[in-house]
């Protein structure tokens, strides 16, 4: 028995799943049966057919290939890196292996004994259950799947330790009022109306002759115990007041002070310079402050934005949508909730700058302002994706004019176009590097012209229209007449009808960049000292998903839906032979997002590049595991039209 | 100090275990057994220094592997009571005290139980056969009779060819870490005595593996001397 090499394995195995569930004792116990095992690169672990052996596996070091074996040809299932448990079905008895494992390259094993762990299966539900979801969903390696994703996201949780309340940031941020309206014991309840009517404010704080507080009343007393208690207004404070009362410094910190509130009920606290009742009143935080100063919620938001014409309080109010952003993000809010929302937002943005702007200059242009036009997001905040200010891709389409009024028309939207970006930038909102903007006079056109545009692009798919297609076919309308782009949709679709050779041309682009499924693979080479390269994350992964995600939704025929996630969903319910893999596609899509934005927000940058040391083991499983139906998706869509261009 | 009486006598008599053990290894490994059909000890020691005649085993610590396979259940770890601990050695293997405290008869019925017939491999065995030795000696077996196998030697056979002229070797080359890390063998906590077996078996089975692609193909061509 040698504890120093057990502590080694146990060390090992504790840092992954599920292995890491199990208590001290009983992984030393796992780990003093573990046997090593050593093949070298290009020896097979075990073949496809063979009866299953005593143990079951665990990568130390190298790579092992699990490959499947159909119509002669091999085909890779699944590529384990360190930490990786395969060869699981041995712990359902003694079936034989469905697949073969290769020792891709000089790799160590750990062979752990069935015997010792089926104990562990029957003892630890914990263990129990993370095999049965394995298995349940026929996993060959065990690890968490996508559809264990709210399982996972509470791992992403350990970003950042701050809890619900953090929302609400420092202390800085907290706003009260410091100038308390106060009178003292002994007023009548028509003075004291009299002097909160005067300040404006709903609540009094009733003081001693020392100044010291012992008690309060709110407009809600006055109705309830003054009015509907039918009491005259000589009444003296001190009968109807509330007392006494809890008091706090006001440096206490936030999270404390509306604990405090919210476990005494209490509407208002009052603090006082000590923070106990026998000092003097230098403060009082009401509910309501908090609602505004710190509002989390969406509808104070969105409130808030509606109710301003200031460009810089709306570029307050979108910081403040981040934060709700991180908040969501860490609390395992869902991702299509957290996608409506904050688009909405932006949406509101991008309308009350449209406002601003046609308040600016329709004076000015009494005939071009009447002329009906639309204001359009495209990218990916045209699918509603986009959850943090990464470039702006927006156009205006307005309907079409005689010929000799063209000029002044596109003028005046030209000028709309350069308000709203002007408005955009300052709320914090990056500008498009390609300048695909509606202060660009090419995307800032008719109706017609916007037609022409989509009939040459579909006609004539050379490289640049296709890129344009990748952009401007996510459009959304955010402002305006939305029939306009009801007309352009119909347009496209009827320009596509004719000439499908384009969809091929579209899925050779979405097929440019192959799934990124050696990524791991690199990972594991750079560890050992070779170059370390971030991974990009929205050109390697999201890019591939969303354009697969919009090929398929032309060539569907879907009208109206966005996000690539429901795409994904809405042709699971078009193709049902392809249901399982577009959920998985629409699933990875989500995880992709929440990772770039949590990445983003991280860095304070577009969260576009993942540093894939920084991930921890799971993140990077979830992160290795929607590179699968990316891969999947591709050979799928490249059979599909590639034949029938072929074919042509 | 009744042992060390013991030690410095002349001609100790044959312990039993010794007996047995001899009578034992008349019965020789056969040359074309496979290499993964052979059993090996892999061992190390940690001593008090450097000087097989002054200094003490401290800590041993060994595995057993065959065909590839190292089964940890096997593993045996000692911490032996040292007639002298000094400070240098202290400061190397940071072992304040002993763990499990043997008396040094036990250990050498153990041992030479546990290796069985088995090849014994260590890196740079010479040194810990020797300290081992010392042991055994007062207790009547002059030399251990297993076969031997160094795995720097053999690091330097397969890399260098068998002819290799050590003095042109450069210094550390073929350590134990410098091996390590060249054949990828993850180093966690190094100087402990079954630490280091246990990276020097891993090491071991990436030679072995390596002398077979070579056509070192069984016991004979393994222990073959140039």
């Amino acid at each position: 028995m040698s504890n120093v090499i057990f502590n080694r394995v146990k060390e090992f195995l504790n840092r992954f799943p599920p292995f890491h569930f199990l208590d001290s004792a009983t992984l030393l116990a796992v780990a003093q049966v573990v046997e090593v095992r050593y093949f070298s690169a290009g020896e097979r672990l075990f073949q496809k057919g063979d009866p299953a052996q005593d143990y079951f596996f665990v990568l130390r070091e190298g790579s092992v290939h699990l490959i499947d074996h159909e119509d002669g040809k091999d085909i890779i299932v699944e590529v384990c890196d360190e930490g990786d448990v395969f060869g699981v079905l041995a712990l359902l008895g003694k079936r034989p292996y469905i697949l073969q494992a290769l020792a891709k390259e000089d790799s160590l094993v750990y062979a752990i004994p069935v015997s010792t762990f089926d104990k562990i299966l029957q003892e630890n539900s914990r263990v129990s259950l993370y095999f049965a979801a394995g298995f349940a969903s026929g996993q060959v390696v065990v690890r968490r799947d996508l559809s264990q994703v709210q399982k996972a996201r509470s791992e992403f949780k350990e970003i950042s330790q701050d809890n619900g309340l953090m929302i609400f940031t420092g202390q800085s941020d907290m706003k009260f009022s410091e100038d308390v309206l106060c009178v003292q014991q002994g007023t009548s309840i028509r003075q004291a109306t009299i002097a909160m009517s005067d300040k404006g404010v709903g609540s009094v704080v009733i003081t001693d002759a020392k100044q010291f507080p012992v008690g309060i009343i709110t407009d809600k007393d006055i109705r309830n115990r003054v009015v509907a208690a039918g009491l005259g207004y000589d009444v003296l404070v001190e009968s109807v007041m509330t007392t006494p009362v809890i008091t706090r410094r006001k440096d206490a910190g936030f999270a404390p002070l509306y604990l405090t509130m919210i476990k005494n009920r209490l509407h208002h606290l009052i603090f006082t310079e000590d923070g106990s009742d026998q000092s003097p009143v230098t403060g009082i935080l009401s509910d309501h402050d908090i609602l505004l100063s710190q509002g989390n919620s969406p509808a104070v938001l969105i409130n808030a934005l509606m109710n301003t014409w200031e460009v810089s309080e709306m570029a307050q109010v979108r910081n403040r949508a981040e934060r709700l952003l991180k908040y969501y993000l860490e609390n395992e809010i869902g991702m299509e909730f957290i996608a409506n929302i904050i688009s909405e937002i932006n949406d509101i943005i991008i309308q009350r700058a449209v406002q601003i702007a046609k308040k600016k200059y329709d004076e000015a242009h009494p005939e071009a302002s009447k002329v009906k036009f639309c204001f359009l997001s495209l990218g990916s905040e045209g699918r509603e994706e986009q959850l943090l200010r990464t470039d702006l891709d927006n156009a205006i389409v307005y309907e079409d004019v005689p010929a000799d009024q063209a000029e002044a028309v596109q003028a005046y939207m030209l000028q709309i176009g350069n308000e709203v970006i002007d408005i955009l930038l300052h709320c914090g909102f990056e500008p498009c590097p390609g300048d695909m903007m509606a202060n660009n006079p090419k995307w800032c056109q008719s109706l017609s012209q916007w037609k022409q545009y989509f009939s040459d692009w579909i006609l004539i798919p050379d490289q640049k229209a296709l890129m344009h297609a990748t952009i401007f076919f996510d459009y959304r309308p955010v402002y305006g007449h939305k029939a306009l782009s009801d007309a352009m949709t119909d347009h496209i679709y009827q320009e596509i009808a004719g000439k499908s050779v384009f969809l091929n041309f579209l899925a050779k682009n979405a097929l440019l960049n192959p799934a990124p499924l050696g990524f791991f693979k690199n990972f594991i080479v750079e560890k050992s000292g070779e170059h370390r390269d971030k991974f990009d994350i929205k050109l390697r992964a999201m890019m591939p998903l969303a354009d697969l995600g919009r090929l398929l939704v032309l060539s569907h025929r879907v009208v109206g839906i966005n996000n690539t996630f429901r795409r994904f969903e809405k042709i699971a319910t078009l193709e049902p032979q392809h249901k399982e893999l577009m959920l998985e596609a629409g699933k990875a899509y989500e995880i992709l997002m929440r990772m770039r934005a949590i990445e983003g927000l991280k860095s304070g940058s577009s969260g576009r590049y993942i540093q894939p040391d920084a991930l921890g083991k799971l993140q990077r499983q979830l992160l290795k595991n929607a590179f699968a139906p990316i891969d999947e998706l591709q050979r799928i869509m490249s059979v599909r039209f590639q034949m029938e261009y072929f074919n042509r | 100090m009744g042992f060390l009486d013991f030690i410095f006598r002349n001609k100790p008599s044959k312990s039993n275990f010794v007996v047995q053990y001899e009578k034992f290894m008349i019965k020789k490994q056969a040359e074309f057994t496979p290499i993964d059909q052979l059993n090996f000890t892999i061992l190390d020691t940690e001593t008090t220094g450097l000087d097989i005649k002054k200094d003490y085993i401290v800590s041993f610590g060994a595995v057993k592997m065959k065909g590839y396979r190292l089964n940890l259940e096997q593993s045996w770890e000692v911490y032996l009571d040292a007639p002298l601990q000094n400070e240098a050695s202290l400061k190397v293997h940071e072992i304040l005290y002993p763990i499990e405290i043997s008396p040094l008869k036990d250990f050498a019925a153990d041992l030479l139980k546990y290796i069985d017939r088995d090849i014994i491999v260590g890196h740079h065995i010479g040194f810990d056969l020797g300290m081992l030795e010392k042991i055994l000696k007062s207790f009547g077996l002059k030399q251990i009779l297993n076969p031997i196998l160094d795995t720097q030697a053999l690091a330097i056979r397969l890399e260098q060819g068998p002819h290799f002229d050590r003095r042109l070797m450069r210094k550390g080359e073929y350590a134990l870490d410098a091996l390590c890390e060249r054949y990828g063998i993850p180093l966690d906590d190094r100087h402990t005595a079954s630490g280091d077996a246990f990276l020097t078996a891993q090491l071991l089975m990436k030679l072995l593996k390596l002398a077979e692609k070579k056509g070192i193909k069984n016991f004979k061509d393994l222990m073959m001397v140039y």
